[in-house]
């Protein structure tokens, strides 16, 4: 009997030891949660409360010193670059490990290996795509040809393994320990594969949707709801500029074919709509003080941990401030003690598709002019937590990979397209162009760093404390003849080919014009007379107009002015617009005591989207909902294509409110704009019916419910929902819902440097610190915190000191 | 007598090794601190839960007071608890279970070694 209940009890404490050490579906294993010596208990502690004051890090050639400023801003004084981004890594996994490391995950399609089949089609589209496959040939390309940053990154790499090393199960990042895994090491490869990752976010293209379109609409149809360029064009670079080159552009083939199939294909993710930025510099003839004073606030998804890491980085010959992108080196938009930069997304479109014509089902040939040329597969073994390995083939031709084919997002078997991306060639060195840039004293070393730089293109703004301000337009942009790679193209006719890229003296570019200022909010990037061909779908058409004519009217501007302009809500597109709708509007629906309330709201709206303005609601279902009801039809007619922009939409209901294209052929009768406005205005009344009855207010904030997500939307307790701030898509302020000023920088280029900046997060990833979401309230105000140079020594405002050895 | 030391002994093992060894070697070490001291079953089992769940459930509340951090509230939402007060006791509840256990399983080992020597003895 005793033997019996000794076994019995014997086996009940194993059993229990084991099963609490087991996960069961999405629940951690209970125990390594919950003790409070090495649980998630221990991550309720923040980054001072457990300063260290020396911390080992192996391969330094000298001491590096670690200041923390109040805000937990690092700033790591280091003797050497090698030991300054051996530092930086080391110091950015101990606050962002978590983070970089799935960041880096998710660009390698290798989400499922973490949170299981439910990022299998996402993991094989990112691999689809090439993005690990262009960073492995940028790897084997700065290996051979630029050993010097290869040694910094491989240095960061050695930094960020080392903390790796040093990491204990109380100090494990929550989210690890949350979905149950450990992080890997770091590599010089993966600070690659993240850049690349960037360019993944802020490139898209449209060509499926307007080959849809040609086909639908007529060409002639296309051009007219789809210019170009608007007619009231404002580009990034001024249009006085004088363009003094003979252009390298081809001309266009004659009778050329394009594919003919309707293309039922899945489109693939884009750059979401709010996804854009703002930057600028005014010249020190315009500012009160005659310093140039630099902003930019880029917008992008509102994540926390933030995409943004802040850090000062200082070697005895340069000393440069501003934020980082974890996983990184450097300062990607910041300051030093000369000069300062920042950067918006270059939208053009450089992603194009051409269609693949196999020589037989065994794909390893396909046409291309009179020959069949080889191709190259390349098996794809996707990790699958709690599955078997997926293995997907790619094919792989010259032009990049075949993204569509039979196995993915086509409902055709003969359907095969390839993607070409500047991703894919290796020949890039953005992280270069970065060090660089971090170093830069003057106007020609900004211009020598960018010329490393291929992709994301980005208006790359400038400033010196000599006194300049510039802008350059950096990209490695595909030499393309009139309206080369707006719709897919056939793979098999050489001439459809990319003819090369602009050469890097003919990217535009401008140097302290007459204006005094330079500024860009991913608008066109030039006007009609640069003699290169220039298309997108998605430019911005009121950021950089109220931008330009603000900047324009204001003299003796000081840096708060600048800080007020990036926080600035006027919505240009309702000012254009709602005069235009209540127009067409005229007596409809009036008698109703609702739309009377809703009326006079819209009516004394002074179109600033503050957070507590209801009109700015108002306005915002009305609009969506009658531009909705406008092309309801051409939307609905069965294959992938985009609306025409906003811009046309309203320049449409304003200047030709009869036009056809405002007939709803399904319904009786002729319909003019007017049908589509009353329309929206009816839809508007059953939605603010349905909102009050709900949720009460519809002051804008309480409508739009700006929410900062975690990385992992589940873990809806670490994100920050219902921010009350203004803003909105169009607007400088960029804050929608999702997506918004993501890094708000200010910096005045006097005799000392004054600046300052914001991002919607903190220093902290750990959710349990003080110093995770301590941003955001300032953030949401439209404040900054102090972003001034910290001299090695200086005493004032310090959190606490670590030196590395 | 025996049990109280054995609670108090089981507290400060908990207290000690857990900050360098994970929760299954602390529940080895009360197994072996129980058969060494050897209370009565049950002494073993609230000697050994108590030691361990009050210590556990004693850090959870150092931690909260010290940090004031939001984390333990943020992980109660996520886990669908509610506050963070109920992941105390489920910590607490947790501690107690393993270490009670522990306690136990070491109580019954000595007796029965016990048992047989005498046996052996007698025989």
């Amino acid at each position: 009997m005793k033997y019996i209940s000794l076994l019995v009890v014997l086996i009940l404490t194993c059993a229990l030891g084991v099963l609490v050490s087991l996960p069961f579906g999405q629940i951690p294993p209970l125990a390594p949660l919950l003790d409070p010596n090495h649980g998630f208990w221990q991550n309720s502690f923040s980054e001072d409360q457990l300063a260290e004051e020396t911390l080992s890090l192996e391969n330094l050639n000298a001491a590096v010193e670690v200041v923390y400023d109040e805000q937990l801003i690092p700033h790591i004084y280091a003797e050497n670059e090698l030991d300054l981004y051996r530092a930086q890594g080391y110091i950015t996994a101990k606050h962002r490990l978590w983070q970089m490391e799935f960041q880096t995950r998710a660009a390698a399609g290798r989400l499922s290996e973490i949170v299981g089949p439910m990022a299998l089609e996402l993991d094989r589209m990112t691999r689809r795509k090439g993005l690990a496959y262009g960073a492995e040939k940028g790897i084997s390309y700065i290996t051979e040809n630029d050993p010097a940053t290869l040694a910094l990154v491989e240095a960061y790499a050695d930094g960020v393994n080392q903390y790796i090393a040093q990491l204990t199960d109380a100090r494990l990042p929550v989210e690890y320990k949350l979905l149950n895994y450990r992080p890997e090491p770091w590599s010089a490869y993966k600070s690659l594969l993240l850049l690349k990752y960037m360019t993944d976010m802020l490139v898209g293209d449209r060509d499926l949707e307007y080959s849809n379109l040609k086909k639908i609409l007529g060409k002639v149809n296309l051009d007219r709801l789809y210019p170009d360029f608007p007619s009231e064009n404002d580009p990034v670079i001024e249009k006085e500029r004088v363009w003094d080159f003979t252009s390298a552009a081809p001309a266009k083939p004659d009778s050329l074919n394009y594919p003919e199939e309707t293309l039922q294909l899945e489109p693939l993710a884009q750059p979401t709509e709010g996804t854009g930025s703002n930057n600028w510099a005014v010249s020190g003839k315009k500012t009160k003080n005659g310093n140039p004073i630099l902003a930019n606030d880029p917008h992008l998804s509102l994540n926390l941990p933030s995409l943004w890491y802040s850090m000062q980085l200082s070697t005895p010959t340069h000393t440069v401030k501003g934020a980082t992108l974890p996983g990184a080196l450097g300062i990607i938009s910041g300051f030093n003690e000369n000069i300062a930069w920042g950067v918006t997304n270059a939208t053009k479109d450089t992603r194009d598709w051409y269609k693949i014509t196999y020589q037989d089902a065994s794909r390893k040939a396909y046409k291309y002019g009179q020959e069949w040329k080889p191709t190259e597969f390349r098996i794809e073994e996707i990790a699958v937590k709690g599955q078997e390995v997926f293995l997907d083939t790619v094919v792989y031709t010259h032009y990049g990979p075949v993204v569509y084919d039979q196995s993915f997002k086509s409902d055709r078997q003969d359907v095969n397209f390839a993607l070409r991306w500047i991703v894919h060639q290796g020949t890039s060195n953005e992280q270069k162009t970065f060090i660089q840039l971090n170093k830069a004293t003057n106007h020609d070393q900004y211009t020598e760093a960018l010329k490393d730089y291929a992709a994301p293109a980005q208006n790359f703004v400038f400033a010196s404390k000599s006194g300049d301000i510039a802008m350059r337009i950096q990209g490695k942009f595909p030499l393309k003849w009139e309206e080369q790679g707006k719709f897919f193209m056939d793979g098999a006719d050489p001439r459809m080919e990319w003819q090369g890229f602009i050469p890097f003296e003919h990217n535009a570019n401008t140097l302290n014009p007459e204006r005094g200022f330079v500024s860009s909010a991913n608008q066109h990037p030039v006007d009609s007379t640069y003699p290169y061909y220039v298309f997108d779908n998605s430019y911005e058409h009121y950021r950089n107009r109220r931008l330009n004519r603000e900047l324009s009217a204001m003299e003796q501007i000081t840096v708060e002015d600048m800080k007020g302009l990036q926080y600035d809500s006027y919505n240009l597109q309702a000012a254009e617009s709602l005069p235009v709708m209540l127009n067409l509007l005229a007596t409809y629906g009036a008698s109703s005591k609702e739309a009377q309330k809703y009326l006079a709201d819209l009516k004394s709206w002074d179109f600033f989207a503050d957070p507590a303005k209801k009109g700015q609601t108002l306005y915002s279902i009305w609009f969506a909902e009658t531009s909705e009801s406008i092309w309801r039809e051409l939307m609905e007619q069965g294959s992938p294509v985009v609306r025409p922009n906003n811009y046309q939409t309203i320049a449409l209901m304003s200047t030709s409110p009869q036009d056809s294209v405002f007939d709803v052929h399904m319904a009786e009768g002729v319909q003019t704009a007017e049908y589509h406005v009353r329309v929206g205005f009816d839809s508007l009344l059953v939605a603010m019916k349905n909102w009050e009855s709900k949720e009460g207010d519809y002051g804008w904030a309480d409508y739009k419910k700006t929410t900062i997500q975690h990385l992992v939307p589940n873990f809806k307790a670490f994100s920050v929902a219902g921010v009350y701030t203004g803003g909105g898509s169009g607007i400088l302020n960029a804050t929608g819902s999702r997506h918004g000023a993501s890094w708000r920088m200010v910096v005045e280029l006097g005799s000392t440097i004054n600046a300052f900046g914001i991002y919607p997060g903190g220093q902290s990833g750990n959710p349990g610190s003080r110093f995770y979401d301590n941003f955001i309230p300032i953030w949401a105000k439209g404040d900054y915190v102090d972003f001034g140079l910290k001299k090695k020594g200086d005493q004032k405002g310090i959190l606490f000191k670590t030196t590395l050895k | 007598m025996k049990f109280l030391l054995f609670t108090l002994l089981s507290a400060l093992v908990v207290v000690f090794l857990n900050i360098v060894a994970p929760y299954w070697a602390v529940m080895i070490a009360l197994t072996v601190l129980a058969g060494i001291i050897r209370p009565s079953g049950w002494g073993g089992f609230f000697g050994g839960g108590l030691g361990m769940g009050l210590v556990w459930l004693g850090q959870t509340v150092y931690i909260s007071a010290v940090t004031s951090s939001t984390l333990p509230d943020k992980m109660g939402a996520l886990m669908g608890l509610g506050s963070g007060l109920n992941l105390m006791l489920l910590t607490a509840v947790l501690g107690f279970i393993l270490g009670g256990f522990s306690g136990l399983l070491g109580v019954m080992f000595r007796n029965l070694v016990q048992k047989k020597r005498r046996d052996v003895y007698l025989g």
